[in-house]
């Protein structure tokens, strides 16, 4: 191929290819974790990420330049999960803003939306670290750069030297972040990244896996996506609040008749849920005895999640406004909004209740192991439905993802403090003043996280070297704000000794939230240790209920 | 004009001793506890209210009958012209209401000053009070200007436990609002006629800072941001007089101009509600009366 130029069709073909090939890899990609432990899906996220823009994309049919920029950047921009995902949308979002007013685009304009990608990028990012996948974007962009000067045309050449010196930078990471060298790993995002070009450039060849064709392991997907006729997605005022018990059996109901099941607590909103099935008079039914619902809608999804129609030909955006005509959206009375509110990203239902008890009003579900998108997260501040919602990420890797969603969202002031840890979240929530202003707030929330020093017990995955300590597969960590604290076999030993490390002078309490998976006993096994080995210490042992962390920690 | 007499409750927390010194007259607030009568600083000392309240003693808190508070006046009348009653908060209270309703018969002699306040800032609208009364207003005038003045005080309380605000039944909209499955520190605050929730903390540091905190934004903002000089800073705690202590150094170092902090165990009918261990500290604006 000896092209000079791509217009709307072949980038739309290509970003399609890209965003395959990083969901091929995903697993791949998710292995590269630093940390071993069970969480942090870096190929997950990106993919769940580019996914977004790709639906989009795909549903445009003969779209001009602009509408398919718009797509993707739209689409990956609401889809971002996790901090990769953030970059990867920022990435995309810089690169369209340069090729949307062109109808084709050749090597120098390609090259100067690379390196308009990789500004928009690094300015998203407070504290931009090299090693990552902004330093192979930057490398990749360098030469696209230096390939425009050097007077290649041909695109051909272009992707293919743009690709080689990407991958190249990436295979030098661990040189440039030493936890990755000790791990012995390239960095994930960075990896995320030259899959997509590889992808795009795949696309450009006419080798790639279309989008919407008929690889098997899509076909068998598609198939399990439609095999419930339609999707139901409402929320339920609560006549009064639900137990675990209560969610637990709305949930295997569900799971009883369709799949795709989402059931989220939000606090004063009630719940929502969302659910593929063939009858949704069950599902509403059984919501109707949970209280009054609202924002129900009732797609049809063998139809309008299609990018075909029924009879092969594709569906018109007439016909697809027309499907969603059906939508039975109650008229919405909008309640007064209250001043502030509180959206808390936390995983566990006993942390969910320990959030809602301290006046979270919305809690989403997710944390180490599911990031939510900017996009789950601008819902939950909608429904919140207050002038200033204070978001609480509380985790490392949905900071980003919130602070995109803070500038996406025109109806609510947010305002993100930067819980990097569930007790992060607890300490800020704690020391809110109803009475002062969110500016007010926003410092002393912000000043409380520093008070508070957390840290968090799980196992290893897989055998490595941190910090240079050597870690076995199914060894348990105890993982600080700043690094590994301690490694051993015995869970509750683990946990005394990082909350050991974890204590200075003058600290009051302890407190332990402990997992889905730690029985009775062994809570008050580690209870009486600590009783033991910090005496004038309260110890405040609360049931958490997240996966994967057995423990999470606080002194205070 | 002739004398005038301050009268008070021991809501004020000056004690019978002091208030000799001082030259207020103060009546004893009644319980029952567990079914017998006590008076505070009577025969029912801080100690054993709180030994009893802590072995799980059922408190009933009332007011004086108005026989006694009828009983003082006409004492005090003997040889005053008139006299100023400062009962505690009508907020908290019924017994400013009922004081009111008894000096309705005194003609003019009682005057009842209804100005929000409880404990060490009970105490100032006292001192407030004789100062008015030597400059030589009537009680009528000295009423209006306490009044006047209630209001410009805030109290903060960090209480140990939230157990002893759920028991009493007066306050559970504050305690309702604080309500949560972790161990908290409320932080309450009383400022004019209602004791409601404030702020929470989880360990008693973030609490004292908070209440430091609070004490500033007050200065600057209610009081407009007034010279450190029209202000005075108290504190009250109840049972633990070490627990105050320590909190009162930090204190001292946040407001170095606030001086020789005046401090008492807060009265026991809010002792009752809040339990031991409970700390607070007070801003008041200073008054210069003409």
């Amino acid at each position: 191929m000896n092209e000079m130029t791509i217009d709307a069709a072949m980038l739309a073909r290509m970003f399609l290819a890209g965003a395959k090939r990083l969901e091929s890899q995903q697993a791949i990609i998710n292995e590269l974790n630093v940390f071993p432990v069970p969480d942090g899906d870096t190929g997950t996220n990106m993919t769940a990420t580019i996914m977004q823009a790709a639906e989009e994309v795909a549903g445009e049919q003969d779209a001009s330049m602009e509408v398919i920029c718009k797509s993707i950047s739209s689409g990956s921009l609401r889809g971002a999960r996790g901090n990769s995902g953030v970059i990867l949308s920022q990435l995309l979002r810089g690169f369209t803003k340069v090729i949307k007013k062109q109808e084709t685009v050749d090597v120098p304009v390609i090259a100067d939306a690379f390196e308009k990608a990789v500004e928009t990028a690094y300015k998203a990012v407070m504290k931009p670290k090299e090693g990552t996948i902004l330093t192979v974007a930057k490398g990749a962009a360098e030469q696209a750069r230096a390939l425009a000067d050097n007077g290649v045309e041909d695109l051909d050449t272009f992707f293919r030297g743009v690709i080689d010196y990407a991958d190249e930078v990436l295979e030098k990471t661990p040189d440039m972040l030493p936890v990755l060298k000790e791990a012995g790993v390239v960095d994930s995002g960075g990896k995320g990244l030259v899959e997509v070009l590889r992808g795009a450039y795949d696309g450009y060849l006419g080798k790639g896996i279309p989008f919407s064709a008929s690889a098997e392991e899509e076909a068998q997907e598609e198939e399990e996506r439609l095999k419930y006729a339609y999707c139901v997605v409402l929320r339920a005022v609560l006549k009064q609040p639900l137990n675990r018990k209560q969610m637990s059996d709305i949930r295997s109901f569900l799971a009883s008749v369709g799949d795709g099941v989402r059931v989220s607590d939000c606090g004063d909103a009630g719940i929502s849920l969302h659910i593929h099935t063939d009858d949704p008079g069950l599902v509403l039914q059984r919501a109707l005895m949970y209280g009054d619902l609202r924002e129900v809608s009732v797609h049809d999804i063998k139809t309008e999640g299609h990018i075909e129609g029924p009879a092969g030909e594709p569906v018109t955006a007439e016909a697809l406004e027309l499907d969603s005509s059906i939508i039975a959206e109650e008229p919405q009375v909008p309640a007064e909004k209250k001043p502030v509110g509180f959206v808390a990203v936390c995983a566990g239902d006993g942390m969910a209740e320990i959030f809602r008890s301290l006046g979270c009003d919305a809690v989403i579900e997710g944390g180490q192991t599911m990031n939510p998108s900017t996009d789950d997260i601008i819902q939950a501040a909608h429904q919140v439905n207050a002038e200033t919602v204070f978001i609480l990420p509380n985790n490392k890797n949905i900071i980003l993802a919130a602070d995109q969603a803070k500038k996406m969202c025109d109806s609510e002031n947010l305002i993100v403090i930067p819980t990097k840890t569930m007790p992060q979240g607890i300490a800020a929530l704690v020391s809110f003043v109803p009475d002062d202003s969110p500016e007010e707030n926003e410092t002393m929330m912000k000043d409380a996280i520093t008070q508070v020093s957390s840290g968090e017990v799980t196992y290893a995955v897989r055998d490595t070297v941190i910090d240079g300590t050597q870690i076995h597969q199914g060894d348990y960590m105890g993982i600080g704000e700043k690094g590994i604290l301690d490694v051993g076999r015995d869970r509750v030993e683990v946990a005394a000794d990082m909350i050991g490390r974890m204590m200075t002078d003058g600290q009051e309490l302890i407190s332990i939230y402990y997992g889905a998976d730690v029985d009775e006993q062994e809570t008050e096994k580690l209870q009486s240790v600590l009783s033991e080995r910090f005496p004038g210490v309260d110890v405040e042992m609360q049931y958490g209920g997240q996966p994967v962390y057995a423990y999470i920690a606080s002194v205070e | 004009m002739g004398r005038v007499a301050i009268v008070t409750d021991s809501n004020s927390g000056i004690t019978q001793r002091a208030a000799e010194e001082l030259g207020v007259f103060v009546l004893p607030m009644p319980f029952r506890i567990d079914n017998k009568d006590y008076y505070e600083d009577i025969n029912i000392t801080q100690e054993e209210f709180y030994t009893l309240i802590e072995a799980g003693g059922e408190v009933t808190t009332s007011q004086p009958s108005p026989a006694e508070v009828q009983a003082l006046w006409d004492r005090l009348l003997e040889d005053h012209d008139q006299i100023v009653h400062i009962p505690m908060s009508s907020g908290l209270s019924g017994s400013c209401q009922s004081a009111g309703m008894l000096a309705e018969s005194y003609d003019g002699k009682v005057e009842v000053v209804d100005n929000q306040r409880i404990s060490v800032t009970l105490r100032r609208s006292c001192i407030d009070a004789l100062e008015l009364a030597a400059g030589g207003m009537n009680a009528a005038q000295i009423k209006a200007e306490l009044e006047r003045t209630g209001l410009d005080t805030s109290i903060y309380i960090m209480l140990d436990t939230l157990s002893y605000l759920k028991r009493g039944g007066r306050i559970t909209p504050a305690a309702a609002a604080i309500g949560s499955l972790l161990k908290i520190k409320p932080v309450l605050q009383i400022q004019g006629e209602k004791l409601d929730a404030f702020a929470k903390a989880r360990t008693s540091a973030q609490g004292k800072k908070m209440m430091i905190q609070a004490i500033r934004n007050d200065i600057e903002r209610r009081f407009g941001g007034l010279d450190v000089h029209d202000v005075d800073i108290d504190m009250a705690y109840t049972r633990h007089e070490d627990m105050l202590l320590e909190f009162r150094e930090e204190v001292a170092e946040a407001f170095p101009w606030a001086g020789e902090i005046h401090y008492d165990p807060l009265s026991l009918s809010v002792g009752c509600h809040i339990g031991p261990g409970a700390i607070a500290v007070t801003v008041t604006k200073r008054n210069h009366f003409s």
